[in-house]
């Protein structure tokens, strides 16, 4: 088993228009999708709300790590789709898997083009304490150092013949154990290391701290900004009209199953 | 007589590995082996060293198809490891990892030995006694019941050793086994190697420990950017100043002294390799000076 889709979270360095953001627009761009895809129940809206984001992916040139993490989603899209088939319709099932690829896609954005460093100076300027937004900052600069440990352990494991494979689902749970326990207490015992890390470089001692890097919101900024509340208020407004029949019948056609 | 002699010669001169010019690449393009062809024999002692990232890691990845080559293949007593699963493997390549806590994770060190033993398909006394042996080999009776996570970080190195060598694989991978080790825990290695030895197990070591590689390593392969580029008795390839350059190594303490000597105007100390020979030269020279006076 290969932990790959979690590098679809990694950020990488790259050159675009995206990634030169500030990473509070990028924010606010992907809370408002997110919003947008629960503001509809239909195929078609959230169908072209997706369809909208994906401009806005190859403009960050992130097209193959959005496609990975896309198919990190693949046990989760099954799961919907047999859920809300049974339950409700096969049509309710197609606008949710828009729905969450959406919110997936939208979160891939930020996470992909926002330097973790960079995220910490965000949350600070919105006037959350340092100490937070570091730890924040923190937690995502170690997914990928965690994914690497959790291949270790899992190669560790499977050296003494643990396997993967179990039959019956108390048996998958339980096989588990082996791999979570391992992890866990790496992370803790790593946790203790940075901590202690931190402290002897004076980690803080100063309430007033100064910053290498500072983040602007630019015109462009503006602009995205000022994109993301236009569509978020033309969406609300289409909301209320299919609520109140106002719309074109279109917009809430649906699958006959 | 002579002739089974000669044929028993012969059997234990197969290669129990062979890397059929294999290459590897990571997901994202790293270029991690390149055109790997080696063989292993039955009961050697072999080490592997070489610069961090040149694929050592990688490569004994590749014996019980944790890591599968891009091209080239692998035989494991003249079978293709290709279609074989890690887990039948790992009944015959024991790796022993780094990182003894990538691996505890039972209740108790006593546990964590009956997981090994578990995907074995051994009798409930087999395991048992196995699990008995295994403790008192690598004195660990006494924290039979405790937590593993409660043992030092040269106990728990132990117990990891421990829940490998307990499944009694034929070839046995070790990376990095003198890490942070002191010197007696580096002593119960070494005796345990030549314990495994003698009962004819195959023993592969990834180390950047220079000296001990030099006294306990009959052979050793050097690695570079994924390729090997040096195989042979330790004795010689540890000497070669220039493969020791490229590999960010530093010479053994004997090599070093015997180029001071020789600087010094001793020539005849060039060929003089190991610590015994270094004594006897050394001897025979104050002999000599004492004669002459």
């Amino acid at each position: 088993m290969s932990l790959e889709f979690l590098n679809a979270f990694k950020f990488i360095k790259k050159k675009s228009i995206m990634h030169k953001m500030d990473p509070r627009s990028k924010l606010v761009l992907s809370l408002i999708y997110t919003i947008s895809a629960l503001l509809f129940n239909e195929i078609i809206p959230l169908f072209f709300i997706f369809l909208s984001l994906v401009p806005i992916i190859l403009l960050g040139k992130l097209f193959k790590q959005w496609i990975k993490s896309i198919r990190g989603l693949s046990f989760l899209i099954i799961f919907i789709v047999v859920l809300d088939t049974l339950f409700i319709s096969f049509s309710f099932a197609i606008a949710m898997i828009f729905r969450i690829l959406t919110m997936v896609s939208a979160f891939s954005i930020f996470f992909l083009t926002v330097d973790p460093n960079d995220l910490a100076l965000s949350l600070i300027s919105m006037k959350v304490p340092y100490e937070f937004a570091f730890s924040f900052s923190l937690a995502f600069r170690f997914v990928p150092t965690i994914a690497y440990e959790a291949q270790n352990i899992i190669d560790a494991q499977q050296s003494r013949g643990y396997e993967m494979q179990q039959k019956g689902l108390i048996n998958q749970i339980k096989n588990l154990f082996p791999l979570l326990i391992p992890l866990i207490i790496c992370s803790i015992r790593r946790a203790f290391n940075v901590a202690e890390a931190l402290e002897s470089r004076g980690f803080g001692s100063d309430k007033e701290r100064s910053y290498y890097h500072t983040i602007k919101y630019s015109l462009k900024d503006w602009i995205f900004t000022f994109y993301s509340l236009l569509l978020l208020s033309v969406l609300i407004y289409i909301s209320i009209g299919i609520n109140y029949n106002f719309m074109p019948e279109f917009l809430t056609w649906s699958l006959p199953v | 007589m002579k002739n089974k002699i000669e044929m028993m010669q012969e059997i234990k001169d197969l290669p129990v590995v062979i890397f059929n010019e294999i290459g590897y690449s990571y997901p994202n393009g790293t270029e991690a082996l390149k055109d790997i062809s080696l063989n292993i024999f039955k009961g050697e002692l072999m080490g592997i060293m070489g610069k961090n990232g040149a694929g050592k890691t990688t490569l004994i990845r590749t014996l019980n198809g944790l890591i599968r080559p891009t091209y080239g293949s692998i035989y494991i007593e003249n079978e293709n490891i290709s279609s074989k699963s890690i887990a039948t493997l790992s009944k015959k390549v024991g790796i022993i990892f780094q990182n003894p806590f990538h691996q505890l994770f039972a209740n108790s060190v006593e546990e964590e030995i009956k997981f090994s033993l578990k995907s074995l398909n051994l009798h409930k006394e087999e395991i048992q006694m196995r699990v008995d042996q295994v403790l008192q080999e690598f004195s660990l009776e006494k924290y039979r019941n405790r937590s593993p996570l409660n043992l030092s970080g040269g106990e728990s190195k132990k117990l990891a050793l421990a829940s490998i060598i307990c499944r009694d694989p034929e070839i046995l991978v070790f990376d990095e086994p003198t890490l942070g080790q002191d010197a007696k825990e580096i002593e119960f290695f070494i005796n345990l190697i030549k314990k495994e030895r003698k009962i004819g197990k195959t023993i592969i070591i990834i180390t950047h420990n220079v000296e001990f590689a030099y006294d306990y390593l009959p052979r050793t392969i050097l690695m570079a950017d994924g390729q090997i580029i040096s195989d042979g008795p330790t004795k010689k390839v540890l000497n070669n100043e220039f493969l020791i350059k490229q590999t960010s190594l530093i010479l053994p303490q004997i090599r070093q002294f015997s180029i001071a000597l020789q600087q010094t105007g001793y020539r005849d100390v060039e060929d003089v390799l190991t610590k015994n020979d270094m004594i006897n030269y050394l001897s025979n020279l104050i002999q000599h000076k004492a004669s002459n006076i």
